[in-house]
């Protein structure tokens, strides 16, 4: 495929970051939740 | 009990009662965001962002609002002028690319003002015939009046059009041919 | 302190699976499921299904993120405006109307990332450039220092209700800037291509491709905004309580054992 690194890379780089973004929000939820009690999450 | 202790009294009206204190309810707590961020940091990023807006600004205004002349706008329009450092916008016309040494040659067109480019760069993205040019360079008057386009580079123009490849190829060919000639 | 603040991992059942996912919901799983799929669904028809363009070659699968990326922006710094002048009004002000800006905007940071390095690695191979100060490109650029900036002020100290406001009034300025970015490629001339869906042509498979692409990202915005704006709940919460936890204490230092 013609140009293929970078239309690859362009959808690698994409995904890869939206799941960086994705991973470091859940790990740093679950180390808040461990100081905020259930009762006190307005969603549940 | 530690009577000692400076801070003991401090936050608590009623000093005597401390059980009651430590489960007064949290409404009176003010909200207070500490202890979770580093304000230094926010503050460096902050410094970065002024100063990159600020590059974007002059980039703004001496780079973007006169990003191109177009080829019949040579010599005419204010801030194209002949001999001073610009770049120029028009279609690669037909049949007109041609190497010579490390110079590739060709013709730029538009509003039926055509310009010869000599680019001393090497034509990269989808540079073709037909296509829209904006090449950056200088543009040298000869003696006798003729004008050429001395190129650094050349950056391809594409269009908001898309259309499937292979799709009645002849037919799209021929028209693009006419639609090159007709444009420039 | 209380058992939930040093041993979570020790509470019985539910609140364990609570604190593994603490800002997921059954709703917030159906659409992160729906999420992947679109995500799977743009990439085997963006990399695969979807044709070659005649001109751009394969250059054109770029677009079906490029563009989407940067409609999803647009809208989440929109809706961080409107979110920060629901907090500027009197009768509506609360901290989640600030907390959904700061997610929305740092989701809006994300997509535009996401839009400058797709369209810097399809302006290479189309343009023959990885950039170029061009109208588009320059406003596009000062787009994102600004919400870089906004996210920055979020994060300089004081209370929730200062940080919320300072940051609203940043947010809804700031928001003015979206019509300068979209309308640069008719307002100048940059080398950047007009709007393709507005202006240009763009049809069948393709067209279709650009549209998962559109609801795939879509799905995804509103997914991050939601588990962000919950965890910035919970680290409101963590500092508030932080506050609370630090007075008892230091009173419970005092007592003698």
């Amino acid at each position: 495929m013609l140009n293929a690194p970078y239309v690859i890379g362009s959808y690698v780089v994409t995904l890869g970051g939206i799941a960086l973004y994705t991973w470091r929000m859940l790990g740093q939820a679950r180390t808040a939740a461990r100081q905020v009690p259930p009762e006190d999450r307005p969603w549940t | 009990m530690d009577v000692n202790d400076p801070h003991l009294n401090d936050p608590a009206p009623n000093d005597t009662a401390l059980n009651d204190t430590v489960l007064r309810p949290r409404e009176v707590v003010p909200t207070a965001a500490r202890g979770r961020k580093k304000p230094w940091f926010a503050y460096g990023v902050l410094a970065l962002a002024l100063v990159a807006g600020g590059v974007f600004v002059a980039k703004f205004l001496t780079n973007a609002l006169d990003y191109y002349c177009n080829v019949d706008e040579v010599g005419v329009k204010d801030g194209c002028d002949v001999g001073r450092s610009i770049r120029i916008q028009g279609v690669v016309e037909k049949g007109s690319v041609a190497e010579t040494g490390s110079v590739t040659n060709f013709v730029v067109t538009f509003n039926g003002v055509s310009m010869p480019v000599n680019l001393s760069s090497d034509p990269t993205g989808l540079f073709q015939e037909c296509i829209p040019v904006v090449v950056t360079g200088r543009v040298v008057e000869n003696t006798d009046g003729s004008r050429v386009f001395e190129g650094e580079e050349v950056l391809v123009k594409h269009d908001e059009n898309y259309d499937k490849e292979n799709e009645a190829r002849v037919d799209k060919a021929n028209a693009e041919a006419d639609a090159c000639s007709a444009r420039t | 302190m209380t058992g939930f603040m040093t041993s979570p991992r020790n509470s019985p059942g539910t609140v364990a699976v609570l604190d593994r996912a603490p800002t997921s919901t059954t709703f917030s799983r159906v659409l992160g499921i729906a999420t992947l799929v679109g995500i799977g669904w743009l990439v085997v028809f963006g990399l695969f299904l979807s044709p070659n363009d005649r001109v751009q070659k394969t250059g054109v699968r770029i677009m079906y993120i490029h563009v989407p990326s940067a409609w999803l922006a647009y809208l989440a710094f929109g809706v961080t405006g409107v979110s920060s002048l629901a907090y500027l009004w009197k009768r509506t002000r609360s901290l989640a109307w600030d907390r959904l800006a700061g997610a929305s905007a740092e989701v809006g940071v994300l997509f535009m990332g996401i839009t400058l390095v797709s369209g810097s690695l399809w302006g290479r191979i189309s343009w023959g450039t990885y950039w170029t100060w061009d109208a588009r490109l320059t406003t596009t650029a000062f787009l994102f220092v600004t919400y870089i900036g906004y996210l920055a002020v979020r994060d300089l100290g004081g209370t929730h209700q200062q940080r919320a406001k300072r940051s609203a009034v940043l947010a809804v300025l700031a928001m003015l800037e979206v019509p300068l970015v979209h309308f640069s490629v008719t307002w100048w001339r940059p080398l950047h291509q007009n709007e393709t869906v507005e202006n240009g042509k763009l049809s069948g498979l393709m067209l279709f491709t650009l549209f998962v692409g559109l609801i795939a990202f879509t799905l995804l915005y509103v997914w991050l905004v939601l588990h962000r704006q919950r965890v910035l709940t919970l680290l409101d919460q963590v500092d508030d309580r932080g506050l609370d936890v630090a007075i008892a204490e230091r009173r419970n230092e005092s007592v003698p054992s």
